[in-house]
């Protein structure tokens, strides 16, 4: 590990997804300085990666990049990627954090973004920005339009056979590089840290991750976005376009067995948005949603709902018992159908997303003394007066940190973190 | 990574009168026009256009590397006119002049050519036509560029105090923040009170607190703040200027007038409860069919040991969800404004089930049915209550969605026939003393300072954001923010969030001493105005456009005369000036005219 470096900002960030990212612009936008530390290679969160979004159907890219290219052009805005941070701590002075920054292998100041490593490089590996879905390299740049366009090696993965080195026209991999410490020094702290999906084992009679057409509905977005990892929608097992493709809702949420007795508030939406978007993309398939209630809440969002049922998406009542496969990989769901006095019955469809619900992302908060709600996620401690305000003073939370919710909700609460930020600068004067 | 100006960027910033050379960058937008434009072929077209002297393609041009493409470009290639061929300039245009302003050049000398709205996504089907059209666009912006004078912003001096009209919670939480960030603050409300629709009794959803607590605290601390001036009982008799400077005509309690001035203007206006037609689930037809907010008064004020209404003691109760709300055209009656509310009111099933939970809890002989369509009961604490009430053994019956129940008034009951979903669509008949009908939100009567302000409505009635995600609580207009229910239906946290946002983009605007405006205003050639008048007449803005008398080289005359911050840049003044004295900055009717040539020559 390379000596401490030491930084000092107004308001540290924690977590560069649209909450971070949206808290670092209106704080810095506010006049003060702002570092924002992402454990991934790249700044975006998970926004980047999805295709669509709802109610306007704009493409994720087209809201995220232009955020991702303004925070990284902000004055007074600095982001830490690949780093993680190990602890907080309150001071008399407002906090100290120690980060470390994970070793890309590679000499950031000197490399161009040229890609030649990435193109020389002999080791294909899953790619988790497609969530598995495509191939990476074993050193590449994380997607398209990350930023920094820095490529990371994986050193686990790695040969050292030598051949990005040899191609690299300014001599920057360093097979060497340690993980560097840094020390920051801020006032306020904003959790921005988000969320994960329910994982696909977390029900085993769903499949629990074994069936090969029982995709995640990230792996989904993956497929439906413009720029993603075939193109086009096949589904995994031979590469065929699916004739019929159902969602399952409520996959790891609203279910007591798995520990999640929560509505995850977003997959109604995601579902309703997808189908619409396969539909577009598939006219011919037949694209079914088996849902409990269709929570279609937001602005717009009944709009959005109705537009889908009359494009022929088929809504259907009903709860998912069970997922099984057959011989060619087809899956089979055992649904009771509410309308039809829940009898059970079989149904087969080509691929079966699961509407995967949203888990906290950190639940230990580094240290800092942080209430949380019974799910781990961080508590307002002022729910009525000041949402996000949290029970140490000086530490804010913005986005699906503090609970599902969808990205306006989400992009609400980091602009509201960040005036308790700027404000509680203002009234410190430390 | 701060950005100081040196040497080279005021040579730069110097450029543009050289011989033009433009560079041209035609956007994949990730698929969305390359999938259906030929990218490469359009790139290709342009750089043997005339002028042209880099032309480029790249999957996203609003990524950092699209971006660092132009300042690079700009700052090593000579280049001094961009033409950026993408998505629609509402998505990127201020991205891209950022791009411009970094690497020196004066942001303006760009223009955005949309060949995705117009091209790639309109003509999926037709793949050369699209990419014919945007070449024939993409030259088109170039003639416009080559006509392109730098242009600088407006600057404007503005107020440092914000105008909140509305003191409910969002109201007063805007107050708190812009005051705690050194803002001077008025809030206007009609009202005798603050507090808004909490300023009452009963508890509210889903922390269970006592709504007009959650008030008082809010309340309390807004009229002990010295930076808060609150104007109760007040209405607001008209609101003239613009951005860092509107006024406000305050008709005060004691009748008397005052004038409020402010930097920006924050809606808090908020929501009314939904009031159901006369007959509409037999509403206003007997005293046994109430609103929820009428309920929740008659539990507040029951005593502990009976619910009664007009007297009589209650034994069952029905509530009924989505009245006023999710209505569909056809099915329901529409309402004062012609229409049905098609949307969602967000809050009703949490609501309701909040309150139905109550009363079995106070008085768990009552029989509690339930008749909703989906039930939706979001986020982590709301689903609790569900389950409660299923623990509390009310009765559930789902509608059909496109179904509505029939509600009779007998003699002593409210007769209430539904197919229910949840027994294989029977036909379910269900008696009750009491029937609730849960209503949904609908924004407050404000068509006076919608058109004050022309202020842009959603399709629901409510204030319509720029973009939900990437300007959320901003309007069209400069300088006025949305806070709260005036934009759609949230519940109370929801709301708070949704003020504090429009704070810290109320504080961020009025954190220096002048506001930048875009220069795309109407601007006058006094050499050719011959002082005819007309133009004035056409303006739609008040006080933008007017005659004046001034001395123009030495000669007294009539002249057309702009107020920058007032015009929109429209146009309609420039469209009946024959001598083309008026133009619009970066608008121009020559660069109109060649911009014709260029698309009418292929």
């Amino acid at each position: 590990m390379s000596e401490n470096k030491e930084f000092v900002c107004d308001s540290l960030i924690i977590g560069s997804g649209i909450a971070g990212m949206q808290a670092a612009l209106d704080i810095g936008d506010a006049g003060y300085n702002v570092i924002m530390v992402e454990k991934s290679p790249s700044i975006g969160g998970k926004m980047i990666s999805l295709s669509k979004v709802f109610p306007t159907l704009d493409c994720a890219s087209c809201i995220t990049t232009p955020k991702m290219a303004a925070s990284s052009h902000h004055p007074r805005v600095k982001a830490f990627t690949y780093s993680e941070v190990e602890k907080i701590e309150k001071t008399n002075e407002g906090f100290e954090a120690e980060i470390i920054k994970k070793p890309r292998f590679v000499i950031e100041s000197e490399c161009i973004s040229c890609k030649k490593c990435e193109e020389s490089c002999p080791v294909h590996l899953e790619d988790e920005f497609e969530f598995g879905l495509g191939v990476k390299k074993a050193i590449s740049i994380p997607f398209t339009n990350a930023i920094p366009q820095l490529p990371v090696l994986d050193e686990s993965k790695c040969i050292r056979c030598a051949a990005c080195a040899r191609v690299c026209p300014k001599d920057c991999i360093d097979y060497l590089q340690k993980p560097e410490k840094i020390k920051i020094k801020a006032k306020t702290i904003i959790l921005a840290t988000g969320y994960e999906i329910t994982p696909m084992t977390a029900k085993k009679e769903y499949g629990g991750g074994r069936l090969i057409n029982v995709i995640s509905s990230l792996q989904a977005e993956r497929l439906l976005a413009p720029h993603g990892p075939y193109g086009k929608v096949l589904r995994p097992s031979d590469g065929k376009i699916p004739d019929s493709i159902a969602y399952v809702q409520c996959a790891g949420s609203r279910d007591e067995s798995i520990g999640i007795p929560y509505c995850s508030r977003v997959c109604c939406m995601y579902a309703v948005k997808q189908a619409m978007l396969l539909s577009g993309s598939l006219p011919l398939s037949e694209i079914t949603i088996y849902y409990m209630d269709i929570r279609a809440f937001g602005k717009g969002y009944e709009q959005f709902y109705n537009q889908a049922r009359a494009m022929g998406i088929n809504f259907v009542k009903a709860k998912v018992a069970k997922i099984t496969e057959d011989q060619e990989h087809n899956v089979i769901l055992r649904i009771d159908k509410q309308e039809e006095g829940s009898v059970p019955m079989e149904v087969k469809h080509d691929m079966v997303v699961l509407s995967q619900g949203l888990l906290p992302s950190n639940k230990n908060f580094f240290g800092l003394n942080i209430e949380k709600n019974e799910y781990d996620f961080v508590a307002s401690s002022k729910p009525d007066f000041s949402p996000a305000l949290t029970s140490t003073e000086g530490v804010f939370t913005a986005g699906t940190a503090c609970g599902p919710k969808d990205i306006p909700d989400t992009i609400m609460e980091a602009g509201s973190a960040a005036m308790e930020a700027v404000n509680y600068l203002k009234s410190v004067k430390i | 990574m701060s950005e100081q100006i040196t040497e080279k960027d005021h040579t730069i910033n110097e450029n543009y009168r050289q011989k033009p050379k433009v560079a041209v960058y035609v956007c994949h937008c990730g698929g969305n026009i390359s999938d259906i434009i030929d990218v490469k072929k359009v790139a290709e077209e342009l750089s043997k256009y005339p002028n042209v002297a880099i032309s480029r393609e790249y999957a996203f041009m609003c990524s950092s590397t699209g971006q660092d493409y132009i300042v690079e470009d700009i700052r090593n290639n000579g280049i001094n006119r961009v033409v950026i061929a993408a998505c629609s300039p509402a998505l990127h245009e201020l991205t891209f002049r950022g791009a411009l302003s970094r690497a020196g050049l004066n942001p303006y000398l760009y223009e955005h050519v949309n060949i995705r709205e117009q091209a790639s996504w309109v003509h999926k089907n037709d793949k050369e036509g699209a990419t014919l059209k945007a070449i024939s666009l993409t030259k088109a912006g170039v003639e416009k560029i080559l006509r392109q004078d730098p242009l600088n912003s407006i600057r404007v001096e503005a107020v440092r105090g914000v105008a909140i009209i509305g003191g409910g919670i969002a109201g007063m939480r805007s107050a708190l923040s812009c005051a705690d960030n050194g803002l001077d603050v008025s809030i206007m409300e009609k009202s005798g009170s603050l507090g808004g629709n909490l300023n009452r009794k009963g508890k509210v959803y889903p922390s269970g607190k006592e709504a007009f607590e959650i008030a008082n605290e809010l309340s309390k601390k807004v009229l002990s703040n010295p930076k808060i001036k609150v104007y109760l009982n007040s209405e607001i008799s008209f609101i003239g200027g613009y951005v860092g400077n509107f006024q406000l005509n305050v008709k005060k309690s004691d009748g008397k007038f005052e004038k409020v001035k402010a930097g920006a203007i924050i809606m808090a206006t908020g929501f009314s409860h939904y009031k159901p037609q006369k007959g509409e689930y037999g509403f206003g037809l007997a005293d046994r069919v109430v609103t929820l907010p009428e309920f929740e008064n008659l539990l507040e004020n029951s005593g502990e040991k009976a619910l009664e209404i007009s007297g009589k003691k209650v034994s069952s109760v029905a509530f009924m969800h989505c009245v006023g709300s999710r209505q569909i055209d056809g099915i329901d009656a529409p309402g004062k404004n012609g229409k049905v509310n098609e949307y969602c009111s967000r809050i009703c099933c949490g609501s309701i089930i909040s309150s139905a939970n109550r009363l079995k809890e106070k008085f768990p002989e009552i029989s509690v049915f339930d008749i909703y369509t989906d039930m939706r009961t979001y986020g982590m604490e709301h689903e609790k209550y569900y389950k409660k009430a299923s623990e509390n053994d009310i009765i559930f019956f789902r509608r059909p969605l496109e179904e509505r129940p029939k509600v009779e008034i007998g003699v002593e009951k409210v007769n209430i026939k539904t197919k229910d979903v949840l027994t294989m669509n029977e036909e379910m008949e269900i008696e009750a003393d009491l029937l609730v009908l849960g209503t949904g939100m609908e924004p407050n009567d404000i068509s006076d300072l919608v058109e004050y302000l022309k202020l842009p409505r959603s399709s629901d009635g409510f204030l319509q954001e720029v973009h939900p995600k990437l300007r959320p609580v901003e309007v069209a207009n400069n300088g006025i923010f949305l806070a709260g229910t005036a934009q759609g239906p949230m519940d109370i946290k929801e709301t708070l969030q949704a003020a504090n946002t429009a704070s810290v983009k109320a504080a961020a605007l009025l954190s220096s001493p002048d506001i930048p405006l875009d220069p795309f205003v109407a601007v006058v050639d006094e050499d050719k105005c011959t002082g005819c008048g007309l133009c004035p007449k056409e303006c739609s803005y008040e006080g933008a456009l007017i005659m004046i008398e001034k001395d123009v080289k030495g000669k007294k005359k009539k002249v057309a005369s702009v107020n920058p911050a007032l015009c929109k840049g429209c146009g309609a003044c420039a469209a009946v000036c024959e001598p083309r004295a008026i133009n619009v900055a970066g608008w121009t009717l020559d660069q109109f005219d060649a911009m014709v040539e260029a698309i009418a020559k292929e």
